[in-house]
């Protein structure tokens, strides 16, 4: 395994009175109110909260995938608000990893390719030992030509999670990526997400509402209403549903 | 239920807007073509009741050819004028004598041209003011030898005044006149274009001709009696061999021969509109088979809430009316405009169309729409039907496409319907029918369909193929753009059929023309043996003085002059064209190929030579008699002398120079072919001859190799007019590459913000969607070229006879034609690429 390394920049991503105001006037909904956040490197974090509290929000302007209406972003050492559309999409393609609840691969392209699609649009070669090792890691040796269509949900999602390992990104993110599995499914592709921060020095983030998956996290930040209103360290399935349920009060 | 149809127009308006587009282009130039075709045709019936609106009655030779070439008829003897004088009632007759007559500018060039455009005219004056449709403008009638009146449009034009001097071009030669007067066709400087020569009779009569004869005798009758009544006396006196009839039978008669005329001309374009309708069926057909499949879902909806099969099928049917209607009756809107817009064309090159106003008929308005209804509808039928077949349970499904088409229906389906396509081809071509152009139309319409069946099959691997560039040159926005391309089977050959009708005929006409150019080189290098021709440039019936002749063969430089004439006879119960030729000198510098007799023996009056093939299907053998009737002599027993094989210089008959004047007043030669004497230079040739041909402006010049241009010329002319008609075919092809691919694209909308999300950027995404539209125009466009090129080659080589000698490749068009889709599927992504990019990856991603 490849080890962590060694003189790591110890934030990977970090947000500064983060704010995403939607509508105007009446109709204003502040998606992001104020958030202050860091994502350490090498570390598993979860962000949990009910519908509408801004956790999807959150993980989409941290990604580079939507913009703030005030604050700053960080990736790496890199601010978003000040890069142009065309550098968000090289940061995506180069310094971010992608785990979407469904709708992971293009079906036209076989799982191989799907894996080595980010490194085809930038033009790099794939470090092929490494490739090797994630599909390994992932158990798809025997499934590299099948195309999407021909693969389960779980295979599909292990498929989506060795392709955004696949190009030692700074960071992952993953939206609800067990959402649509079966329990057995989601827990392998809960597993490979921790070996890939544990074993492979990465960095994940990974929005949830299933205590179980947020328990495989080592912290989980819990958001109500645009803001940050708890963080626990290496939750259990039971601490994060006890805190989930003071939501409900 | 009809709410959920409304609904769903208005939220698939843009998709449906496409779909509009190709039925409106079709029905607006369907549309245009009728209202021009009518505009021309009440033009000109204005015109003949306006020319013959003071005649009573024309006494005229009943002696008449019908040919390809129109009506040819003979001459009346000066000798029936007093029979027709003496009948009562008549108040005036007078001799009408009417001719080729062409001006010479002050340039030096002749004015108009009679084989494009309107006819250069030489006709005697009338002082009667009912038989002259004619009214001085300035100076005096012509009076003497010496004098013509012009018509106001040519002496503005050339700036010509009472009493300027002016060479006039006839059958006699070229003379001088003064301009006596400036005359007006009623209230318009000339008819329709046309140039007008008038002379005093006797003059009309010596310089068109016609010594002694009239070409018809006009009649006004005295008040009271009627047209038909005087008619009738006169029928009763005239001999044998004339006929009298009224100026509103003439009238009617000379309208319907225009409009006979006309016929053609309006189906040659028509069969231009129906075959960019037909393409607009394949895309219509796209459309909906896509908005069908995409809304899969909606359909199962409504089936599962209680609506019946029959209910989609009428909702998707009512969806395909409401545009047919929109875009049908807008396309007949256009269509009116588009009539303005044929004539420029067709002035463009070089055909002027008369025409006033715009002549709209109610036809031009109700065929037009109902043509594209129904085609609309047709279209729509099965992918409608499929709507009606969607289960109920598919609403729990995810979104079904289309599956890819392979089964052994399809094969055998496809090859069965390209086999009856291709069979039709053949039959029309080889076989022994009387509507071999109808069946070979309908043979090519079923073999395109018949590709749009087996498109699907061949459709991926094509793709494959053909996308095999782009795949391994541009990584991996080539690689997507493949993929995408093969993911629809059915879709991408449906979007390419289309393409494959109007390139399809593109390459029929391309290797078409260029087999009959290679041919036509060939024969001219085969069969013609002198240095120079002299070509008339006054129409097919020639226009040049025998003088010419005379004249060029006196000179020392010229070893051998032949002359060629050209007319029309009735031979075995049809009208033929019937050249003549100077026997003792065509043989030195034409090779005919005579395979039995002698031309030589053309020289003797009473004989014809006959090509071999038609004398062997006639049972004819030299020596035997057949009857030609001539327009002005009638019946004549004609011996055979020769028999030749070859027939693409001179046609199948062929007379002498002294059996073609004994029976033609009007004697001038079309062509001239002539050899150089032994060691006379070309250059000194030419200066030589042209010192003979430089007074006659319609005398055209030309060496071997300027001489097989100019035929090819006419050929290229006619090519690049069709092209220009295909070319809205192909332009609606086009359109339906940017439909489907927008359909795709609104389709893989979730696809799109996931290449986004990983990376993909706005450039690379446009590229995708840029080699995507190539690879399926490309596809179209080499399928449709092999379709060209069998088709191509099948007419020509059922034409070998009739002087295709050759089949050519154009390899260079063909090349052009396949960068050219390339250029058009570049542009063709330009609308769904710019869509593709705009969207908004965070909505894609989340798009439920």
């Amino acid at each position: 395994m490849t080890a962590p390394t060694a003189a790591p920049p110890t934030i990977a991503a970090r947000t500064v009175d983060a704010t995403k105001v939607y509508g105007k006037g009446d109709t204003e909904v502040r998606a992001l109110d104020g958030v202050t956040v860091e994502f350490p490197a090498h570390v598993f974090t979860a962000i949990m909260g009910p519908s509408g509290s801004g956790k999807s929000t959150l993980m989409q302007c941290v990604a580079g995938l939507d913009t703030l209406t005030a604050g700053q972003v960080f990736v790496g050492d890199a601010d978003l608000s000040r890069l142009s559309e065309k550098q968000l999409t090289q940061l995506r393609r180069d310094k971010i990893g992608f785990v979407f609840q469904a709708f992971n691969l293009v079906p036209t392209l076989t799982a191989a390719e799907n894996i080595t699609l980010p490194m085809d649009l930038a033009g790099r070669k794939p470090d092929q030992a490494w490739l090797d090792q994630v599909v390994a890691t992932v158990g798809l040796t025997d499934r590299l030509h099948h195309r999407p269509s021909e693969l389960s949900g779980g295979q599909q999602q292990r498929v989506a999670v060795a392709r955004a390992l696949a190009s030692r990104p700074e960071i992952i993110f993953g939206d609800e990526p067990t959402g649509n599995l079966d329990s057995r499914s989601g827990a392998e592709v809960l597993s490979f997400l921790r070996e890939a921060v544990k074993d492979m020095g990465q960095t994940v983030v990974m929005v949830t509402h299933d205590p179980v998956a947020a328990s495989y996290a080592d912290q989980v930040l819990f958001l109500a209403d645009g803001r940050i209103v708890d963080r626990i360290e290496a939750p259990t399935a039971d601490a994060v549903l006890d805190r989930i349920k003071q939501f409900g009060r | 239920m009809l709410h959920v149809t409304w609904k769903g127009l208005l939220a698939h308006k843009l998709r449906l807007a496409t779909t509009a587009i190709a039925i409106f282009l079709g029905v607006a130039f369907m549309a245009g073509t009728l209202v021009l075709t009518a505009t021309i045709g009440s033009t000109f019936d204005g015109l003949f009741a306006d020319i013959n609106a003071g005649t009573d009655v024309v006494v005229r030779s009943s002696d008449v050819v019908e040919s390809e070439f129109g009506e040819q008829r003979g001459t009346v003897p000066e000798s029936a004028l007093p029979t027709v004088e003496a009948v009562p009632g008549v108040r005036v007759a007078e001799g009408g004598v009417s001719g080729y007559a062409q001006f010479v500018g002050r340039d030096g060039k002749t004015v108009g041209n009679p084989n494009m455009g309107a006819p250069t005219l030489g006709f005697a004056w009338s002082d009667d003011q009912d038989l002259n449709p004619l009214r001085l403008a300035s100076g005096s009638a012509p009076q003497g030898p010496d004098e013509v009146v012009m018509d106001k449009a040519t002496a503005d034009k050339e700036k010509f005044a009472v009493g300027d001097e002016v060479t006039v071009l006839t059958p006699t030669g070229s003379h001088q006149f003064k301009v006596a007067g400036i005359a007006r066709f009623g209230n318009v400087d000339s008819p329709l274009g046309a140039t007008l020569a008038v002379f005093e009779l006797p003059t009309a009569q010596e310089v068109l001709g016609l010594p002694g004869r009239f070409s018809d005798i006009v009649v006004a009758a005295e008040p009271g009696v009627s047209q038909d009544e005087l008619a009738q006396r006169i029928s009763e006196v005239l001999p044998s061999g004339l006929e009298a009839i009224t100026g509103e039978d003439l009238t009617s008669e000379q309208q319907s021969t225009t409009r006979d005329q006309l016929g053609f001309f309006n189906t040659f374009l028509l069969t231009f509109a129906l075959i960019a309708l037909f393409v607009g069926s394949f895309i219509i057909y796209n459309t909906f088979s896509i908005i069908v499949a995409q809304r899969t879902r909606e359909m199962a909806l409504l089936r599962a809430v209680g609506a019946s099969r029959r209910q989609v099928l009428t909702s998707v049917m009512v969806e395909a009316l409401v545009t047919a209607i929109i875009a049908s009756v807008l396309g007949v809107l256009a269509g009116f405009g588009l009539a303005v817009g044929l004539r420029a064309l067709f002035a463009a090159v070089g055909l002027d169309i008369p025409a006033d106003g715009l002549t709209i008929e109610a036809d031009a308005i109700v065929a037009p729409i109902l043509v594209g209804v129904v085609i609309t509808m047709a279209s729509a039928l099965f992918p409608a039907r499929r709507a009606s077949r969607i289960p109920p349970v598919a609403a729990m499904r995810d979104v079904a496409h289309d599956e890819v088409g392979h089964s052994v229906v399809r094969s055998i389906a496809g090859v069965l319907v390209l086999a009856l396509g291709l069979g039709l081809v053949a039959l029309g071509l080889w076989g022994d029918t009387d509507n071999g152009v109808a069946m070979v139309g309908l043979g090519a319409a079923v073999t395109f369909l018949g590709i749009g069946v087996i498109g699907p099959l061949i459709a991926r691997p094509l793709a494959r193929l053909i996308g095999w560039p782009p795949a391994h040159l541009r990584g991996i926005t080539g690689h997507l753009a493949r993929e995408n391309a093969m993911r629809n089977p059915k879709r991408t050959s449906a979007t390419a059929a289309a393409l494959v009708i109007g390139v399809g005929l593109v390459g029929f006409i391309a290797t078409t023309a260029a087999s009959a150019t290679d041919s036509i080189r060939g024969t001219v290098d085969k069969s013609f043996a002198g240095d120079f021709v002299v070509q008339s440039t006054a129409g097919l019936m020639g226009g040049l003085p025998p003088e010419v002749a005379n004249d060029i063969s006196a000179l020392p430089e010229v070893a051998a002059v032949a002359q060629q004439r050209n007319g029309v006879a009735e031979i075995d119960g049809s009208g033929r064209f019937l050249s003549a030729i100077s026997a003792d000198t065509f043989e030195q510098l034409a090779d005919l190929d005579v395979v039995a007799g002698s031309f030589t023996d053309l020289d003797e009056v009473g004989t014809i030579a006959v090509y071999d093939n038609t004398a062997d299907d006639k049972g004819w053998s030299v020596g035997d008699t057949i009857s030609v009737t001539y327009p002005d002599t009638g019946a004549q027993q004609l011996r055979i002398v020769a028999l030749y094989g070859r027939q693409e210089v001179l046609g199948t008959y062929v007379t002498g120079l002294p059996t073609f004047d004994a029976n033609n007043t009007v004697q001038q030669d079309a062509l001239l072919y002539v050899k150089l004497a032994p060691g006379v230079s070309p250059e000194a040739g030419r200066a030589a001859i042209s010192t003979v041909t430089d007074p006659f402006p319609n005398a055209d010049l030309q060496d071997k190799d300027e001489f097989a241009d100019s035929i090819v010329g006419q050929i290229q002319q006619l090519v690049a007019f069709i092209y220009i008609l295909l070319l809205l075919a192909v332009i609606i092809a086009v359109i339906g590459i940017v439909n489907t691919l927008a359909l795709s694209i609104f389709e893989r909308t979730r696809e799109l913000g996931l290449l986004r999300a990983v990376g993909m950027t706005r450039n690379q995404l446009r590229s995708a969607v840029r080699w995507e539209s190539v690879i399926i125009a490309v596809l179209g466009t080499l399928l449709g070229l092999v379709v060209g090129l069998i088709f191509g080659w099948a007419l020509v080589t059922s034409l070998g006879d009739e002087g295709f000698t050759t089949f050519v490749v154009p390899v260079g068009t063909m090349v052009f034609v396949v960068i050219l889709a390339i250029i058009a599927g570049v542009l063709a992504a330009v609308m769904p690429a710019r869509r593709a990019t705009r969207l908004n990856v965070l909505e894609a991603i989340s798009a439920e």
